[in-house]
């Protein structure tokens, strides 16, 4: 069962087509990747699904609901996350304040009047936090400021703000650039791990292709903007025009 | 601090030392309690503190210049005039401090509320509906004013503000004289007793302190209130918000709020504090020009309040309030050996202090205060950029 589909999506930067008439699906508890040299329109595909671009054509479609014109924070609200390619948290906040701020999100909606309720009295926030701290094993620096953490920490903490809001689907830019090799093994796992959890339906964007072949389901392969390969790694991996797109159609 | 905290409660409950204790002792190991503690903290150390600020500031003081010659007491309405820019900047601090707006324009709201709590005088002289009918308007006139800037952020919003705010300046100038008797100023607003005229304004309440008026209790229990609702903000998921959205405005639209809701929310709360201040302006002054309530030099002037209190926390700029009132008031009166006479030079003062401040305590006078503490303390809760985790942070 498709969980989130896309239909001709295109987008246009004046005469530049950066992503020409994308369809694809993401099924339901799969990892889907996107891979493509650099310039393919990969980030302006995950832009176009969260609604911080909005798309010249086509649609979006997500859990049968059509999503495409909605702002980010609707399109988080029906169930659909990102996590940064940079770390982006709130660094002289507390670990713990920065989750906390998703998990409230998604437990009391996009807006309310509750400006004389008092936070503590949020069970259900609490208990989102604590377990996505656990779960990036970040609870032990749950009261720490967030700019204090190491590098490969603050990234982890991205991903558990991107959870605390409860997605259905993650979308993951990146989550190793810029990692040690340890600090990539280790966020290699986690995302192995989360999915087996919270029984999690991932579209990761990312560069290194061992990390790709290790755990995506089906890739979807972006250049310059068009679709050129779309299956299973092995099938992606025998493609000419892949090959192609990724050497330069040079002779080997 | 939580020694102080536990002094202040049973100074001020009577008879109530027992339960006091009862109730730290009983709830010590909660955190939830532990924050409610810390809720009441804020608004009994306010209440502890508003009950000597004028004997300090007026009899202490005052006696202190007699003693070295220089009149550096304050007059007895002073203390009502900076709790009213007290209530004013810790609304304004919601926005700038925490949402990181910085609003050029509230003297829009300052000034409408004490114009329309001036003109609802004229009909119903009471001090508590003139306070409330000065803060409707400034509400109503801060949702399409906020609902425009908000959709641009940094110099432009600030732009935009300051523009909305001098258009209503010049208008009540000119073409609104018809309500603001222009440029003579809308005089002979005169509040009646509180309690259906019962209590004046005027009256005192301690026959040997003259600077403890009605008035006086009046101010100082609508700051307690404004304590009180500032408190609960930064305690509700608003004061996670708000501070989220002056770090990263992105991260917070990502993870499914409206940034522009809760932006826009955050403007509304600042200017109903602004509005109740101008209300309680007009009472207080019985007279208002364009110049004193709708220039944007008033709209600056909360800005330079606010931040030499201090942005971290709620009531530091309470402590802006007061230096700048005390220097354009008292210290502009001072007459000083080989210098002469202060006079208008009190800007020039206010500016060094303020330049002095910013320099040597980045985070303000109340930061100041709070490093302090932390060090007399043994250099714990220094972590506190927050008043309430400052003040109430560690329980021993």
């Amino acid at each position: 069962m498709s969980l989130l589909r896309t239909d001709g999506l295109t987008k246009q930067f004046g005469g530049l087509v950066a992503v020409d008439e994308v369809s694809f699906e993401v099924d339901s508890g799969e990892t889907r990747a996107v891979i493509g040299p650099n310039g393919a329109g990969k980030s302006t595909l995950i832009n176009c699904i969260t609604g911080a671009l909005e798309p010249t054509a086509g649609t979006v479609e997500f859990d049968g609901q059509d999503i495409t014109a909605l702002e980010p924070h609707e399109t988080v609200q029906a169930g659909v996350s990102k996590s940064f390619q940079t770390a982006s948290i709130f660094p002289e906040m507390t670990v713990r304040e920065n989750v906390e701020i998703a998990a409230l999100a998604s437990e009391h909606g996009s807006f309310s009047f509750d400006f004389l309720k008092r936070l503590s009295g949020f069970g259900a926030v609490h208990d989102i936090t604590d377990r996505m701290l656990e779960s990036v094993e970040l609870l032990g620096d749950a009261d720490v400021e967030a700019a204090s953490l190491p590098y490969g920490d603050k990234r982890r903490l991205e991903i558990a703000i991107a959870l605390a809001s409860e997605p259905e689907l993650l979308l993951m830019d990146e989550p190793t650039a810029g990692m040690s090799p340890d600090e990539t093994a280790a966020t290699v796992d986690l995302v192995e791990q989360l999915q087996e959890d919270l029984d999690l339906t991932i579209l990761i964007v990312e560069h290194d292709m061992e990390i790709i072949f290790r755990i995506a389901d089906r890739i979807l392969v972006l250049n310059r903007g068009q679709v050129i390969a779309d299956g299973t790694p092995e099938q992606v991996q025998e493609s000419d025009e892949v090959q192609e797109a990724y050497l330069g159609g040079v002779e080997l | 601090m939580s020694g102080d905290r536990s002094g202040d409660a049973t100074d001020v409950v009577p008879d109530g030392g027992t339960v006091t204790e009862e109730t730290a002792g009983g709830s010590g190991g909660s955190a939830l309690a532990g924050l409610r503690e810390r809720d009441d903290f804020v608004v009994v150390a306010m209440a502890a503190a508003l009950v000597v600020f004028p004997f300090l500031l007026i009899d202490i003081l005052g006696a202190v210049g007699d003693v070295i010659g220089i009149s550096i007491g304050g007059y007895s309405g002073l203390p009502s005039l900076v709790l009213i820019y007290g209530i004013i900047v810790i609304g304004f601090n919601l926005l700038l401090g925490y949402t990181g707006l910085l609003s050029f324009g509230h003297a829009a709201f300052f000034g409408s509320a004490a114009y329309a709590a001036g003109l609802f005088s004229q009909v119903v002289p009471s001090p508590i509906l003139m306070v409330i009918a000065g803060t409707i308007v400034a509400t109503l006139l801060a949702w399409p004013i906020g609902f425009v800037s908000i959709r641009r952020s940094g110099v432009y919003f600030a732009v935009l503000t300051l523009t909305f705010g001098q258009a209503l300046y010049f208008y009540a100038l000119g073409p609104g004289s018809w309500l603001t008797n222009g440029d003579n100023g809308f005089s002979g607003i005169e509040a009646d007793g509180l309690f259906v005229g019962a209590v004046p304004l005027d009256a005192q309440l301690i026959p040997v302190f003259d600077s403890y008026t009605v008035m006086y209790a009046f101010t100082a229990v609508v700051m307690l209130i404004a304590v009180w609702v500032g408190n609960r903000i930064i305690n509700s998921p608003y004061g996670l918000i708000f501070e989220a959205l002056g770090e990263n405005e992105e991260r917070v639209e990502f993870v499914g709020l409206n940034v522009f809701r809760y932006k826009l929310m955050a403007f509304i709360i600042s200017a109903v504090f602004a509005g109740v201040g101008g209300a309680m302006f007009a009472i207080h002054e019985q007279y208002i020009h364009p110049t004193t309530g709708l220039y944007w030099i008033q709209s600056g002037d909360f800005v330079i309040m606010t931040v030499l209190g201090g942005t971290g926390s709620l009531v530091g700029p309470v402590f802006g309030a007061l230096v700048f009132e005390y220097v354009a008031n008292v210290i502009s009166g001072v007459s000083l050996p080989m210098i002469g006479s202060i006079g208008s030079m009190w800007r020039f003062v206010l500016g060094a202090v303020f330049v002095f401040i910013v320099w040597v305590f980045p985070r303000g006078i109340y930061g100041a205060f709070s490093d302090l503490a932390a060090m007399l303390n043994g250099g714990s809760g220094g972590d506190g950029d927050k008043p309430a985790a400052a003040d109430g942070g560690e329980r021993e």
